[in-house]
Parts: structure tokens; C-alpha cells; sequence
């Protein structure tokens, strides 16, 4: 049967942002380059009333668009995560975009237009819905990578991602192809129902739908884009990269391998073990060499997508819980030490390198505890929320029985230790350097947020373990 | 619940010191004091049930879900160590009021060592695996903070961090450790699974597991090769060695072994690993210890050497060397710790530590002198102490060892550890407190206040009784923490200071004598030492880790170096290797589907597809050449659509093709004539692999698929095609009708591409680009840009092309044909107009604005569909049902044709602009003026040419 129109209140986050979208454009085209500010301020409400918005969706599921879009518990999880990962590096950017004279009202719209793009990705049911929801993403990703159009850098990075983002794009619409050929259907339940068994074909689909999804969350081998686009866009571009884009990217990667290839697991075990053993792997020998702190964390993002990776290996209900807490936990931890990159300026100019926090702890022991606190959390050291995140994918896989992987991956936190400690060291043991320019308001409070949250989760941690179990089951 | 208390009170007392020191410092330590105080009595609470041979538990529930509940237990083996952390803690505390100068932040360091506390004991009495890791971890980190106290030290840096990065990393081990311990156990309780040794021992997991918590245990408790570590977290201030590297912290790895020791203990591997790795950091502890000259520094060695005494121990798995593990362990927690603060003292009232520039200090200090004496001579195992007893016992176990065949091993590298032993005891004495009294200390020594010596004082109490009185003093605790180390019988032992004539008073009689010679041979043993190579265990983890680093930095950081032609590459090969393998480990083959014949006419095609796509390859560095090749392909391309009866698609092929190579022509010109070799022939080489077997995959993928018999959607098509959508061209059908919604969107997308190549030419038009393209520019140019020829034939063809143009679309939605094409045709015939005279006088005689063409044909498309609405049906597919109703029948070509209208516009809008803004740049850099004129074969044109390209 065909519906004509979906339901309003399934669709009503994603109709909000199209329209807001919209209007921020025109708002912005008609009173040009002095709206910055007004263009994000507004974006920003609309972003926080998306949240609203999907945090008031009742808790039942409900389809629109004959399967097309699926709002259901893991949806309303992710997107919230997503808006408030999108939210936050905006509100970040406003003062960046201030100092570095950069204010451009498009920056915020199309934040919000991505941001359009990952709630259609999470709550994508086919094929097709994913492919429009992974490109409206990407496309707004790949301009605003680019956004500092006088930098050399950041132009560089936008080409780069988008030319390696089509190339992918383009495995992962043959890999779709391959299923529908094999399946007939480009609905994920519908696949399900067909693909019982593991045809050569349809292994070749799969291979293919997953490298595209791989390069989006920047899984080894198809991260080789993160450190180029991490380092070279700006920093406010940067953590908007590393918090909300992944968390869809990862949504949908979980939701297509449990909903459409639930009798085929065995295959795509495989492929997602090995690309979350080599990404934590790379992830934490890589990054030890880094000098640039932005480089530092894009390597440090691959090695945590592996981590995250580990749980949805682990193909269980438990698992996809420890990926919905990973990328939770990840998320807020990563808010956070961009708001610490963000502040590194000094006399007006951004400094990146970690040498530039030597003595942080007695310049600004506040920022240099809250950061510290971060370091030992992405580390994973107990009892900070990065452990608890650790754990809780660890124990998926080991009850999974996939030893291995979990052996691995505690060592590869063993190596990542290594350079996260280092920042410690250097923040509370060097000498220290001349002082950072004073950090705004916001900067401030996201920082604080964060810290208190990686420091304090573990007190009371069973909301967040509630709720990402339910969005957890409702996949299976 | 009060043993739940026991652990958390000192992280809520944490808050205390910070908040009271305004107070005073007296205050401040009454009040960190009092905390422990009441931690200890509230442990000491459950004393009788614990002796009793209860087990006292408490516990709430955490994240049950995930295995994590807040319990606690308390054994022997846990009640043990609390109360030893806690009563030493208290007099570290004493201690360091003291010792802390009045510039150091009392407060703040009261406050860590507060939660090193908590975390110490929570360590000792989790119940739950997971808690238990949380603890050990804090404990890393509060340590971490008390070390770097003095953080103004440069080596007290270095000491922190390598410490930190060595017990975290293998805290991060212990995780995996105690979680496949877990899984092979089926529980998080501890209780539980010590109760499952069994099951844990068959179990597949037990050998990773072990190995894993032995990385933890040996990092934390610096065993070798880990040893290094500790020594060089010295740097602390005194309470901090004396608490941390002697008493508690460094004991947590022991503890560990402890604790599991009836879980994992009794095996061949445990054997094997554990005690010689305990022998040789013994050994190597003890060796080092004696040519330290630093007091603190031969202390260190000391320690690792007897955590070395203690693993060897546990390690040697027999119930007995158990019961001397644990003896030991309340021994040295006694004597070491008093060493420490003695060390202290002696650092805090001399001014060094240096074992050269001290000695006699007996005479002027004679209380904390004779205190250090008592304690050292425990360390070195002389007899009526407590420390001669475990050795003794120590000694007599390994006497009785036989390692993979080796009797002697064991028993002799035991004695020679014990002679060193004695030796750093007797050097450590005798430098500092005997011999003549020196007129050159930095400070006046003299006995420290009450507060100091009394915490030393306290702990050579129970050295002296236990060594007199080893039964009666020491006895019940030895059981019963022996007994829940093991967690069975206890074998039959007796603590006594005489045990007759046995191997171990042999070995230990040896020590003695092997010691005095060592000593009065020092200067020549320390001479032979400073000529052997020195092995300088931390330069060689600094090396080796910078080794890593540099070897990380080169290969994986080199790895991503920026270029995009290799991060493709990756990928593509990713894919190759995945793909190849699943083609190998796969069944597969031809389908069945019989190939079509191949004629000669094919046969041509196809190789002149292959050799101008070769070509293209090979010369693509010479662009004119290259997209002339390309021109060929697409001609090739568009005959074979045309042998596979699809010949809307080749007039679509070819009529876009020449568009394109027009377009290109024109911009081509603007650009430099060949593109710069930038790759090294070896790159290039890589990449054309690399390309090359993504060819063949895909090639093989597409043969594979079309030599396959599979159910199409084109039957649909092409019997739905006339009843349904009123046309007998399918594919003018598909794109108007069926798949209208997608012509929508793509005639949208065209005419936002061709504003995007207006937008991204703009710049071009100014500046730097102007110049940039001016020196590219060629210097020589036709005299005769606007051929006769060309002017005349054009004209007479305009017309024609016209007609033609209007002919494919009319007969579009029944013949091959349609608005794309037929847009295409026409933008052809406008653009040569262009070409031929120029674009100035075209432009002239073209009176339709191109933008306003693109926004009509997108308007026209999107009204046809809006116009579904007033006959009550969705956007677009109205068509369909519109075209069946029998009232409004004549209107059906209508409708269809009224969309493809909108195709038609758009397509020649979007030829058109990009061809002005093309010719604007063209105009921009080229400033000779513009001929008004239709050809210049009247007038000689010969404007000397100054853009030359010098600017």
C-alpha cells in the first residue's frame, strides 16, 4: 500500500531542520554577510528543538515512507546523540569564527543541513534512504571541510575528503547494487527475509556496502582521510567532524549489518572484527609519532571507532549496547578536548602542537585537570567513563567468544595509553610556556560538562546503560 | 555495610584536609588522621568474625546488568592488608606532619594520600572483579599525584611519568586479565571464583588470562623485567616511598598473586614464569641495592628485590613457600618502612643522602641511629629478627626447588641474592650511622622531634617482637591470612626462631660470611663493577621507547604523507585483496548464459575502444590529444549502444559528447597544454598495478553477472510502456513519464551545475587567475580565428539543426528521440554560431538570456507536475492517470510534452552559460577587441599580441 503522506510526528525532527535549513539560507542570502551571528544563533535553537523534538517522540515504532524511514528506540538514541554532538561544536565555532574573522552564516547552515542528513541516515530502513542520507551528509561535510577558503590547508583537506568520500560513496552504491541484485529488495527487513544464505554475491555486496560505511566512520583501511581533514580544516569544523558525523556513520553501520544480515552474520563478523582489530591497532601506533594535537585525536578517533567496532563485532544485543555507550561516552569525551584544542591560542593565534600545553597544570590548572581527566578516560583507565566504554564492548565480545579480539584491543589501549599519558605528562610536567588568551564562556562550560561527566559517570551510570539497551533491542 | 564504609571513608575524608588546613597544619593532620583512625576501627570491627574464620561481606548493587555491584569482602588475606595499609598509613601521616615543610600544600597532599588510601583498600577488599580493577587503576593515578608532588624536580618528572606509563599500561592488561578470568570462572564475584580453581584451570582462556594479570601484578609490583621503574619514582617525597614503593602500592601486585593463587596457582606455567622471574628480580634487586650510594636509592633495589623474594614465593605454588610469602610480606611491610623513614630523617636533618659524604651519625642522632640499625639488621636476616625468619624459610624452599631439571638454580642464586642482602644491609648501616664522625654535612644532624622518630619507633616494635616471639605474635595472623591465601589446609609449619641444622642455616651462615668479604673487598668490587658494561635499565626503556616512537613515526605516520593517489591506492587495494580472496575461497564460474557471436564490425570497435582508451593512458599528459581519444571512445561507446537496439542512447551518447568536447575544447584552451609528471616512474608503476586489477575485478564482476540468466525489469517497461504511459519509445517513456520525479530532480541538478561552473569560473575573471592563464596563454594564434568556411556553413546548417532539433522532439515520446536530445542538438548548433564568428557578435544576435532559459525549462517541468494536483493526483505521476482518462485524452502528448519542454530549455540554458562564462575568461585574458564583424577574412588582423604572458 502506498502512504501518501508519513506520519508528521514520525518525520517532524528531520521537517523541522529541512525547513529551518531553508529558511536560515534566505535569511542569510538577504541580509548577507553581517548575519552571521544571527544564522547560528538561530541554528543553534533550531538544533536544541530538534532535540527537544526527538526526545519527546513517543516510544513506539513507527514507519514512514513504506519502510523508508524507521523511528524507533535505537533511532531516537542516535539522533540525539547526533543533534547533540552537532549543537555543541557549533555553539564551539562562534567564538572561534569570531577571532579568527571567519563568521560565514553558511558554516551554520550547513551544520544544520548535515545534521538533516544523519537523522534521515540513522532512521534510514533501506538502501536507498541510506544512500540519500549518507550524501546530503557528506556533501555538506565536504564544504565544510573546505569552509576557510583562503587556506591552503583547509581547501586541501575538503578536496581530498570529497574525492576519497566519492570513491567511496561510489563502493558502497555497488555494493547496494550487488545486494538488490541478489535480493531483490533495497528494504533492510525485506533483505533479511531473503538472505538466508551466505551467496557469493551477496558477500560481495556486503563487502562493498561496508568499505563505504568503513571510510565514513574512518575504520582502517579506509581512514586514510581523517588525519589530512582533522588537521587541515578548522579546529571548529574539526570537532563537529569527530563528534556528530560518526555517531550516524556508525548508526547506520550498525543498523543495516543487525536488521538486513541477521542470517548472514557470521560473514560480516568477519569484516568488522578486522577492520575494528587494524583500526585499533593503527589507531594507537600511529598517533604515538604525532606532534600536531589535531592529528593526535583524528588518529586517536580511528582507534576508538575500532574500539566502538568491537562491540557490533560481537553481533549480540549486549554488543550494540556497548556500541551505543561507546559512541555516548565517546562523543562527550571528544566535545571536550575540542573545547581545550579550541582554546589553545595565543595573542589571537591558534597553536596546535602539544609542546603548547608544557606546564598547562600551572598556567590553568582547572583546564589542565579537566583535560588530564580526558586523556585518562580516552585512555581508558578506570573508573573514568572511558573505561566503563572499554568495558562495556570488551565483555560483549568476551561473552561472544571472540577472545581475540578483545585481547587485542585491551593491549592496543595499552600502546594508546602511551600517548595520551604523554599530554598529562606535558600539561603537569614541562615547563611552562607563555599563557593561552583567556577561554570563552561557552568553552568553558562545554569543558566543564564534559569533565565532570568523564569524571562522575561511573557513580550513576544505569540511565545511560537503560536507554542505550533499549535502543539496543530494538533492532533485534 | 560497615566494611563498605571502610573503603569509602577515606574518599570522603579526602574532602577534609583541603577544607580544615586553614585551621592549621596540627588540624589538618588530626583530621587525615582521624579518617584513617575510623576507617581502622571500623575494619577492626569485624576482627573477632574475621578470626573466627568468618567471612564478613557487604555490598550494593551498582550496574547490575553489566556485572558491576559495589561489594567487599574481607578474608584473611584482605583483612591483612587493610589493616596493614591503614595502620601504616596512619603512621605516614604522623610522619609527614612533620616532615612537610610549611611552603608544601599540606592540604592537597593530605587529600591524595587520602584517596591513594581508599583506593589501596578498596583494592585489598573488592569482592567484584571489575570494582577490584577500578581500584588498582586508582591507585596508579592517586599515586601519580602524589609523586609528582614535587613536581618542580626534574626527575621527580620522569619518575612519575615512567611509573605511570609502565603500571597503567599493565593495569590496562590486568583489565583483559581479570575479564577472561571472569568468563572462564562465569562470574565477577571474586568469592565465586575462587571457588572454581578447577574449572578455571581446564578452562582453554587460562593461559591468556594468566599471562595477562601477571603483566599487571609484575608491572605494579615491579617485577623483571619491569624492575626499573620503581627505583626511579624516588624522586617522591619520603612519606610518599615510604607509604607507596615500600608498604602498599608496590604490594598490590604480590596481593594480586595472592589473592588468585588458589584460582590460578598449582600449574606447570605458573611454576615456570613466576618464580624464576621472582629469582632474578631478587637477584638483580639486591645486586644493584649494594652500589647504590644514594640512601633512598639502595632502599628502592632493596624493594624490588624482596617483591622479588615474595613472587618467588607465591610463584613456587607449593602451600608451604604460600605461608612464607605471607610472613614475609608482614615482615618487610615492618622493617622497610621504618628504613624509609629513617632514610628520611637522615636526608631531612643532613641534608643528603648520599651514602659517601654520611656516616657517624650514630653519635649525633643516637634515637633514630639505633632504630635504623635494629630495622637494617632485619633487612640483612640476622637472627632474633622478624626479617631471619621468613628468609630462613625463604631459603629452605628453594633449597628444596628443582627448575626444568636444575637443582642447584634455585638454591644457589638464593644464596648469592641473600649475600648481597646482607651486604646493602651492612653498607647501608655503616655508611650512614657508624664509623667517625664527620665535620662536613651540608646541615647540623641531630634527632628529629618526637613526631618523626616516634612512627619508626612504632614500627621496630613488632620487627624486634616477632623476631624473639615469632609464634605467639605473629602466628594467628600468619594463619589465618596464610589460609585464605590458600584457601584449603594449611601445612604443617611452626614458626620458631631454631629449627636445628637445616640447608637454609647453611645457606644463610654462607650469606654472612660471603657479605663480610663483599664489604671489605668493596672499593675493589665497586671498581669491577664501574668497569663491567653498565646495564642502565631506564636509558634502555627510554630507548627503546624512543626507538618506537621514531619506528611508529616512520613507517605508519609516513604512511599518511598526504598524497591522495596513495590514499586511493589503499583503498582500491583493500578492496582488490578482499575481493581476490573472496573469488579464491569461493566456488564460482561462467554463468551459463551463451555468449552473442561476434562479428567482425564488433570486433573492430572493440579494439579501437581498447587502443584510444590505451591512448588515452598513455598520452593523457598531452591533453588535446587525450580528449580527442576520449571523443574516440565515446564514439565507440555509442555504436555499441547502437548494436544493442538502443539507439536513444546513442543519439544521447554522441550528442553529449560533442557538447562536452566542445566545452572542453574551449576550456582547454585556458589551460596549460600538458599536465606536469609529478610521480616517479615507480609510483606510476604502482598505480597502473593497482588500476589494472581493479579492471580486471570488475570486469570479471560484470561477466560473471552478464553471463547470468536473471529476471529484468526492462519486460515491465516495455509492455507497460504504451498502455501506461501513452508512448512507444520506452526509454522517452521511462525518463517523462514512469521515472518523471527522477528527470525532475536531474534537469534541477543541470542547471545547478552550470551555476556552479558560472559561480567557479568568476574568480578566474580577476586577479592573480588572469595572469595565471595569461601565461599560459599560447603566443602565436590564427590569423584567421573566424573562417569563412566555417561562418557559411554554420549559418546554412543553423536552420537545418533547428528543424532537426524540433524533428527529435517531437517524435520524441514514440521514436528515439526527446527534450535532452534535442537540447543538445540545438545547444550544438547555437554553439557553433559562437565558435565560428565569435562571441561577441553572437552573443548579439542571441536575444534569450540563459540563466532566465534554465529557471523557464525547471519552471515548465515543475508546473507540468503541479498540474496533477488540480486533477486531484501526487506530484508527477498524475501523468499517468491523466493520460488514461478517456475525457481528457487529446491532452495526453500534451502533458508529456510539456515536461520535456522544460527538459529541452534547461539543457540548452546550461550549454549556453557555460559557454559564456567560458568565452567571458576567454575575453578577460585575451584583451584584443572584440570584432564586430561576422568573420575576419576582409580585414588582416594583425593586432600585435601584448599579453604575451610576461607579468
Amino acid at each position: 500500500m502506498t502512504q501518501l503522506l508519513p506520519p508528521i510526528g514520525a518525520v517532524l525532527p528531520e521537517l523541522v531542520l529541512a525547513i529551518s535549513a531553508i529558511v536560515l539560507i534566505l535569511i542569510g542570502a538577504v541580509r548577507g554577510e553581517g548575519s552571521a551571528n544571527l544564522v547560528t544563533g538561530l541554528a543553534i535553537a533550531v538544533l536544541a528543538a530538534v532535540g527537544v523534538l526527538v526526545l519527546l517522540q513517543p516510544a513506539v515504532e513507527v514507519t514512514a515512507f513504506n519502510g523508508s524511514l524507521v523511528v524507533d528506540a535505537y533511532s531516537r538514541f542516535m539522533k540525539l546523540l547526533a543533534v547533540l554532538g552537532a549543537v555543541v561544536s557549533l555553539i564551539m565555532a562562534v567564538d572561534w569564527q569570531a577571532r579568527e574573522k571567519q563568521a560565514k552564516f553558511e558554516y551554520a547552515v550547513l551544520v544544520v543541513i548535515a545534521t538533516l542528513g544523519m537523522c534521515m541516515l540513522i532512521s534510514a530502513g533501506d538502501l536507498i534512504a541510506l544512500y540519500l542520507g549518507l550524501e546530503l551528509m557528506s556533501l555538506s561535510l565536504y564544504v565544510v571541510a573546505a569552509i576557510n577558503r583562503d587556506s591552503i590547508r583547509s581547501t586541501e583537506a575538503g578536496l581530498k575528503y570529497f574525492v576519497l568520500g566519492a570513491l567511496s560513496s561510489g563502493m558502497l552504491l555497488y555494493g547496494a547494487s550487488f545486494i538488490y541484485g541478489f535480493t531483490g529488495s533495497v528494504n533492510f527487513l525485506q533483505i533479511a527475509a531473503v538472505a538466508k544464505e551466505p551467496s557469493f554475491g551477496l558477500i560481495f555486496g556486503i563487502v562493498f556496502l561496508l568499505a563505504g560505511l568503513c571510510f565514513k566512520v574512518s575504520a582502517v583501511p579506509f581512514h586514510m582521510w581523517t588525519p589530512d581533514v582533522y588537521e587541515g580544516a578548522p579546529t571548529p569544523v574539526t570537532a563537529f567532524f569527530a563528534s556528530a558525523p560518526k555517531v550516524a556513520a556508525m548508526a547506520i553501520f550498525v543498523r543495516v549489518v543487525i536488521e538486513a544480515f541477521p542470517h548472514v552474520t557470521h560473514q560480516w563478523q568477519q569484516i568488522v572484527a578486522f577492520v575494528s582489530l587494524a583500526s585499533m591497532v593503527l589507531g594507537a601506533f600511529a598517533a604515538i609519532g604525532q606532534r600536531n594535537i589535531k592529528r593526535l585525536l583524528a588518529y586517536s578517533s580511528i582507534g576508538h571507532m575500532g574500539f566502538a567496532l568491537v562491540g557490533l563485532a560481537a553481533g549480540t544485543p549486549e554488543g550494540v549496547r556497548g556500541v551505543l555507550l561507546y559512541m555516548s561516552i565517546y562523543v562527550v569525551m571528544t566535545l571536550g578536548t575540542f573545547a581545550c584544542v579550541l582554546t589553545m591560542r595565543r595573542k589571537g593565534q591558534a597553536v596546535e602542537t602539544i609542546e603548547d600545553l608544557s606546564g598547562l597544570a600551572r598556567r590553568n590548572p582547572v583546564m589542565a585537570l579537566a583535560l588530564g581527566a580526558l586523556m585518562f578516560s580516552l585512555a581508558g583507565i578506570p573508573p573514568l567513563a572511558g573505561f566503563l566504554a572499554k568495558y562495556y564492548v570488551f565483555v560483549a565480545a568476551i561473552q561472544a567468544g571472540l577472545y581475540g579480539l578483545a585481547v587485542v584491543g585491551v593491549l592496543a589501549s595499552v600502546v594508546g595509553a602511551f600517548y595520551y599519558l604523554r599530554v598529562v605528562k606535558i600539561m603537569y610536567f614541562d615547563e611552562p610556556v607563555d599563557d593561552f588568551d583567556p577561554m570563552p564562556t561557552e568553552l568553558k562550560a562545554v569543558l566543564a560538562v564534559s569533565g565532570l561527566f568523564t569524571i562522575f559517570y561511573f557513580v550513576y551510570p544505569a540511565p545511560l546503560i537503560e536507554a542505550a539497551g533499549a535502543a539496543a533491542r530494538s533492532l533485534f | 555495610m560497615t566494611l563498605l564504609l571502610v573503603v569509602l571513608i577515606p574518599f570522603m575524608g579526602a574532602l577534609l584536609p583541603p577544607l580544615v588546613i586553614r585551621s592549621g597544619r596540627n588540624t589538618c593532620a588530626v583530621a587525615t588522621g582521624g579518617v584513617t583512625l575510623l576507617a581502622l576501627a571500623l575494619l577492626m570491627s569485624h576482627a573477632p568474625a574475621v578470626f573466627s574464620g568468618e567471612v564478613p561481606k557487604a555490598g550494593v548493587d551498582w550496574v547490575p546488568a553489566m556485572g558491576l555491584s559495589l561489594s567487599v569482602f574481607a578474608d584473611g588475606l584482605g583483612f591483612f592488608f587493610a589493616a596493614m595499609i591503614l595502620v601504616i598509613g596512619l603512621l605516614v601521616i604522623v610522619y609527614a606532619r612533620f616532615y612537610l615543610s610549611r611552603e608544601d600544600p599540606m592540604g592537597r597532599f593530605f587529600a591524595y594520600l587520602l584517596l591513594f588510601q581508599g583506593s589501596m583498600v578498596g583494592v585489598v577488599l573488592s569482592d567484584n572483579v571489575i570494582l577490584l580493577l577500578v581500584f588498582w587503576e586508582m591507585t596508579s593515578l592517586t599515586s601519580f599525584l602524589l609523586i609528582g608532588f614535587w613536581t618542580k624536580r626534574a626527575d621527580a618528572r620522569q619518575g612519575a611519568r615512567m611509573a605511570l606509563v609502565i603500571t597503567g599500561g599493565g593495569g590496562l592488561a590486568l583489565i583483559a586479565g581479570l575479564l577472561l578470568l571472569a568468563q572462564a570462572a562465569g562470574s565477577y564475584q571474586l568469592t565465586e571464583i575462587l571457588s572454581r580453581g578447577e574449572m578455571v584451570r581446564a578452562s582453554p582462556l587460562y593461559l591468556p588470562a594468566l599471562l595477562l594479570v601477571l603483566a599487571g601484578a609484575f608491572t605494579k609490583s615491579a617485577q623483571f623485567p619491569f624492575h626499573f621503574w620503581l627505583p626511579h619514582a624516588m624522586a617522591a617525597p619520603t612519606p610518599v616511598s615510604a607509604y607507596l614503593h615500600s608498604a602498599t602500592m608496590v604490594k598490590a601486585g604480590v596481593f594480586l598473586l595472592a589473592r588468585l593463587w588458589p584460582v590460578l596457582a598449582g600449574t606447570e606455567a605458573w611454576f615456570l614464569i613466576i618464580a624464576p622471574a621472582g629469582l632474578v628480580t631478587m637477584l638483580i634487586g639486591a645486586a644493584i641495592a649494594l652500589f647504590r650510594n644514594d640512601l633512598k636509592g639502595l632502599l628502592a633495589y632493596s624493594t624490588v628485590s624482596h617483591l622479588g623474594l615474595m613472587t618467588m614465593l607465591l610463584g613456587l605454588g607449593t602451600p608451604m613457600a604460600a605461608v612464607a610469602a605471607v610472613f614475609h610480606v608482614i615482615n618487610h611491610a615492618t622493617f622497610k618502612a621504618a628504613l624509609f623513614m629513617s632514610a628520611g630523617i637522615v636526608d631531612h636533618e643532613a641534608g643528603t643522602r648520599d651514602i659517601r659524604r654520611l656516616g657517624g651519625l650514630m653519635v649525633l642522632m643516637p634515637v633514630t641511629g639505633t632504630l635504623a640499625l635494629l630495622a637494617a639488621a632485619s633487612m640483612a636476616g640476622v637472627p632474633l629478627f622478624n626479617g631471619f625468619l621468613s628468609k630462613e624459610m625463604m631459603l629452605e624452599e628453594a633449597a628444596h626447588t628443582s627448575y626444568l631439571g636444575l637443582d642447584l638454580l634455585f638454591p644457589v642464586l638464593a644464596t648469592v641474592a641473600a649475600v648481597f642482602s646482607v651486604a646493602y644491609s651492612a653498607r647501608f648501616a655503616i655508611g650512614t650511622f657508624l664509623g667517625p664522625v664527620r665535620g662536613d654535612y651540608p646541615h647540623h644532624p641531630h634527632d628529629p622531634p618526637l613526631g618523626m622518630w616516634l612512627p619508626v619507633a612504632v614500627l621496630v616494635v613488632p620487627v624486634i617482637a616477632i623476631g624473639l616471639f615469632p609464634g605467639p605474635v605473629a602466628g594467628p595472623l600468619v594463619a589465618l591470612t596464610a589460609a585464605a591465601v590458600i584457601g584449603g589446609p594449611l601445612p604443617d609449619y611452626h614458626l620458631a626462631l631454631w629449627h636445628g641444622i637445616t640447608p637454609a642455616l647453611v645457606m644463610s651462615l654462607v650469606a654472612f660470611a660471603g657479605a663480610a668479604a663483599l664489604i671489605l673487598a668493596f672499593r675493589r668490587a665497586d671498581a669491577l663493577r664501574a668497569r663491567l658494561p653498565r646495564i642502565d635499565a631506564k636509558a634502555m626503556f627510554e630507548a627503546s621507547t624512543g626507538m618506537f616512537v621514531v619506528g611508529c613515526r616512520r613507517s605508519l605516520v609516513a604512511l599518511h604523507d598526504g598524497a591522495l593517489a596513495r590514499y586511493m591506492g589503499v583503498t582500491v587495494a583493500t578492496l582488490i585483496a578482499v575481493g581476490g580472496y573472496g573469488f579464491w575461497s569461493a566456488t564460482h564460474g561462467a554463468g551459463t548464459r551463451p555468449p552473442l557471436p561476434v562479428t567482425a564490425t564488433a570486433l573492430t570497435a572493440f579494439l579501437a575502444l581498447v587502443l584510444a582508451s590505451g591512448g588515452v593512458l598513455a598520452f593523457h599528459g598531452e591533453r588535446l590529444t587525450a580528449l580527442i581519444l576520449t571523443g574516440v571512445v565515446g564514439v565507440v561507446v555509442a555504436l555499441a549502444f547502437l548494436q544493442f537496439s538502443a539507439p536513444d542512447l546513442a543519439l544521447t551518447q554522441i550528442s553529449v559528447d560533442v557538447v562536452t568536447t566542445i566545452l572542453m575544447l574551449l576550456a582547454l584552451n585556458l589551460l596549460p597544454k600538458a599536465t606536469p609528471r609529478e610521480q616517479s616512474l615507480a609510483v606510476r608503476w604502482r598505480d597502473g598495478t593497482v588500476a589494472g586489477l581493479a579492471g580486471l575485478g570488475v570486469a570479471g564482476l560484470a561477466y560473471a553477472v552478464m553471463t547470468r540468466n536473471g529476471t529484468s525489469i526492462s519486460e515491465y517497461y516495455l509492455t507497460q510502456s504504451k498502455p501506461g504511459g501513452g508512448g512507444t519509445n520506452v526509454v522517452n517513456v521511462i525518463l517523462v513519464d514512469f521515472r518523471g520525479y527522477d528527470t525532475f530532480a536531474e534537469i534541477i541538478v543541470l542547471g545547478i551545475a552550470a551555476l556552479a561552473i558560472y559561480a567557479l569560473l568568476d574568480p578566474a575573471l580577476k586577479g592573480a587567475a588572469v595572469r595565471r592563464i595569461k601565461a599560459m596563454l599560447p603566443r602565436t594564434e590564427s590569423r584567421d580565428a573566424h573562417p569563412l568556411l566555417l561562418v557559411v556553413a554554420t549559418r546554412v546548417l543553423l536552420p537545418l539543426s533547428l528543424v532537426v532539433g524540433a524533428y527529435i522532439f517531437l517524435r520524441g515520446h514514440n521514436e528515439p528521440g526527446g527534450g535532452f536530445i534535442a537540447g543538445l542538438v540545438v545547444a550544438i548548433a547555437l554553439i557553433m554560431q559562437y565558435i565560428a564568428s565569435g562571441y561577441g557578435w553572437a552573443a548579439e544576435r542571441m536575444k534569450v538570456d540563459a540563466q532566465s532559459m534554465i529557471g523557464a525549462g525547471v519552471a515548465i517541468a515543475g508546473l507540468t507536475g503541479i498540474a496533477a494536483f488540480a486533477f486531484g493526483r501526487p506530484f508527477l505521476t498524475s501523468t499517468f492517470g491523466y493520460l488514461h482518462s478517456p475525457v481528457v485524452g487529446t491532452f495526453e502528448l500534451a502533458s508529456a510534452m510539456a515536461f520535456d519542454l522544460g527538459v529541452f530549455l534547461t539543457v540548452v540554458g546550461v550549454m549556453l552559460l557555460s559557454l559564456a562564462q567560458l568565452s567571458r575568461v576567454a575575453h578577460r585574458v585575451d584583451p584584443s577587441p572584440e570584432s564586430r564583424e561576422p568573420m575576419d577574412v576582409q580585414l588582416e588582423r594583425t593586432v600585435p599580441r601584448t599579453a604575451g604572458g610576461e607579468s
